[in-house]
């Protein structure tokens, strides 16, 4: 049983070409060229019920593309898709009652005249939620984004990150089971951000909905997503376990110690120092390696702590980007 | 689906509240056609009191039924934000037929005291009989002003100068419907067609029927008539065109 299935997806945007001048303008009103981007080429996935993957890739990759294809809001070259058993681009009401697509750039659609508790009500009966429902979710939303002092306020009135979680309250008073986040932390203060990641891994974990997540922030992504699945240049370059990718890509693990009577030529030799201040030490040492190393610098050197580190998912997801996966 | 309906009304009122001052603005607008058709022809037939009962009716149905869809739906389909309403388990149509009305709503009761002013100062008496008689003629014709200009603002799949069209389509309603001159004072041949053509079901017919000009039953089933034909044939092609449409912003990118 599969929540999501996508199958060689072909999505190839027809845009409109001219040259420069004079000449090229008016040719171009006899004569219209156009140029076929492709946007999204041969991707294949599929997510099994309540699992949350992240899906990343540099700008331009065939991201939003492909969740826009997956709500229903695109219509696919080609390729097989089906969503909780429905193509989604013929956007039947009861397939719209069981999804959400929530985008970090805008929130909130609809008459930002009225109040955030008006706007529920409406989505109340939008989605035929029975009123006993609407009341006790409308109460844990309320607890759980700490919405009580927004429900009197109109949308417009509404910062960014208020906007947003008033934007996961409208979305998830229906419970939805499957959710497609584009970039839901997109200009968020660090609070705002945290404060959606918990709600939803708890969101995801309580109703066993299924998530896919884009996310320029790592922080997001390592945080939610067990699951990656990588693109780049509309084509699927990796679709695994997020720690296999780290391992895979950065065959390095960091050792991070605090020794402040420490030869600098000693560590030197342990490992790459990429990191030295006030007797702190961060060192690059080959993963096969780590054991031995922590072991030799305990026994030779005065180390008042030590801990072993990833490296960072940024430095790993940009050489992805850079390299790609291999 | 009435319901929703009603519930987007209620909420498109409350929104539009916060922007009477804009529908003052669009109140004058739709009022000053009437009133100059008013005034020109009342100075050509000074005794005749049918002209300034016809446009005091005009006036009213002006603006209880001006429609402006290359606002409410085509800006969205410029800016993106009609897919939040693609994403709706409703038709898309809801919202905006609730926008239309709410508009509506707002334009009438700031309307109907300047029709009443109007009708005051140039001795206007409409009968009750009448203007009940009208109300078939003014619903359809509401309908079909609706449809009409929902039908042009859809162009805006296809190109950005919506707003042109749709005051290209509303110059042949103020030249054909009735606002220019009442189709009765034009010749002949220009009459008949006017009568045949929807934009006078849209304005001159529930002004007429109001105003009292249209005697009998027959003339009044023959507008209705041409009403509802031109209804059938407005919605058919509103529908091709929102399916074209909408195929069309989902293949080229929503």
């Amino acid at each position: 049983m599969t929540a999501v299935v996508v199958e060689d997806l072909y999505m190839t945007y027809r845009a409109p070409i001219r040259g420069s001048g004079w000449k090229e303008t008016l040719s171009s009103v006899f004569n219209r060229r156009y140029r076929e981007v492709p946007a999204v080429q041969n991707v294949s996935f599929a997510l099994a019920p309540g699992e949350v993957v992240g899906f990343i890739g540099p700008n331009g990759a065939g991201k939003t593309t492909t969740m826009k294809i997956l709500s229903g809001l695109l219509h696919a070259t080609s390729g097989h898709v089906r969503v909780l058993g429905y193509s989604p681009w013929q956007r039947r009401s009861d397939f719209l009652r069981r999804i959400a697509f929530i985008r970090g750039s805008q929130p909130v659609g609809g008459s930002q005249e009225l109040t955030v508790l008006d706007t529920l009500q409406y989505q109340r009966l939008l989605y035929d939620v029975p009123p006993a429902d609407y009341r006790r979710n409308l109460d844990e939303l309320t607890e759980l984004l700490d919405l009580k002092d927004l429900l009197q306020r109109q949308l417009r009135a509404l910062s960014l990150g208020e906007k947003m979680r008033a934007g996961l309250a409208l979305s998830l008073l229906y419970r939805p089971e499957v959710m497609f986040l584009d970039e839901p932390t997109l200009g968020l203060d660090v609070t705002g951000a945290t404060t959606m990641r918990r709600f939803v891994a708890g969101y995801a974990e309580r109703a066993g909905a299924t998530v896919l997540l884009t996310s320029h922030y790592m922080a997001d992504v390592a945080s939610l997503c067990p699951r990656l699945v990588l693109i780049d240049k509309g084509k699927v370059q990796y679709d695994g376990q997020l720690d296999q990718l780290a391992a895979k890509l950065s065959p390095y693990k960091l050792l991070r110690l605090t020794a402040p009577n420490a030869d600098e030529e000693r560590l030197k030799e342990a490992g790459e120092v990429v990191e030295a201040s006030n007797g702190t030490w961060v060192l690059r040492v080959p993963r096969e390696e780590v054991a031995r190393t922590t072991a030799r610098l305990l026994t030779e050197l005065e180390v008042a702590d030590l801990a072993v580190e990833e490296a960072p998912l940024e430095a790993v997801i940009d050489r992805a980007y850079r390299e790609g996966v291999g | 689906m009435s319901q929703l309906i009603a519930l987007r009304i209620r909420m498109e009122v409350l929104e539009w509240s916060g922007a009477w001052w804009f529908l003052l603005t669009l109140v004058v607008q739709a009022v000053l056609g009437p009133l100059i058709g008013m005034f020109i022809w009342s100075a050509v037939y000074p005794a005749d009191s049918y002209v300034a009962t016809y446009y005091v009716a005009l006036l009213l149905v002006t603006v209880m039924t001006e429609s402006f869809e290359q606002h409410t739906f085509s800006e969205k389909i410029y800016d993106g934000t009609i897919s939040h309403e693609l994403l709706r388990p409703q038709p898309v149509v809801i919202n905006t037929i609730g926008t239309n009305l709410a508009i509506r709503i707002w334009m009438a009761a700031m309307g109907i005291p300047v029709a009443l002013l109007a009708g005051f100062a140039f001795g206007v008496s409409l009968t009750w009989t009448a203007v009940l008689s009208a109300v078939p003629a003014f619903v359809l014709g509401a309908t079909l002003t609706f449809c009409w200009t929902f039908l042009l603002s859809l162009t805006a799949f296809w190109t950005e100068r919506v707003h042109s069209i749709v005051g290209f389509g509303w110059t042949l309603n103020t030249l054909l419907g009735g606002t220019i001159a009442p189709l009765a004072f034009l010749p002949g041949p220009l009459r008949d067609i006017g009568q045949v053509l929807p934009f006078y079901g849209m304005l001159g017919l529930p002004a007429d029927v109001a105003a009292g000009r249209v005697h009998g039953l027959a003339p009044v089933l023959t507008g209705l008539a041409y009403q509802a034909g031109w209804l059938t044939v407005i919605i058919t092609c509103a529908v091709l065109l929102w399916r074209a449409g909408i195929r069309r912003y989902t293949v080229v990118g929503a």
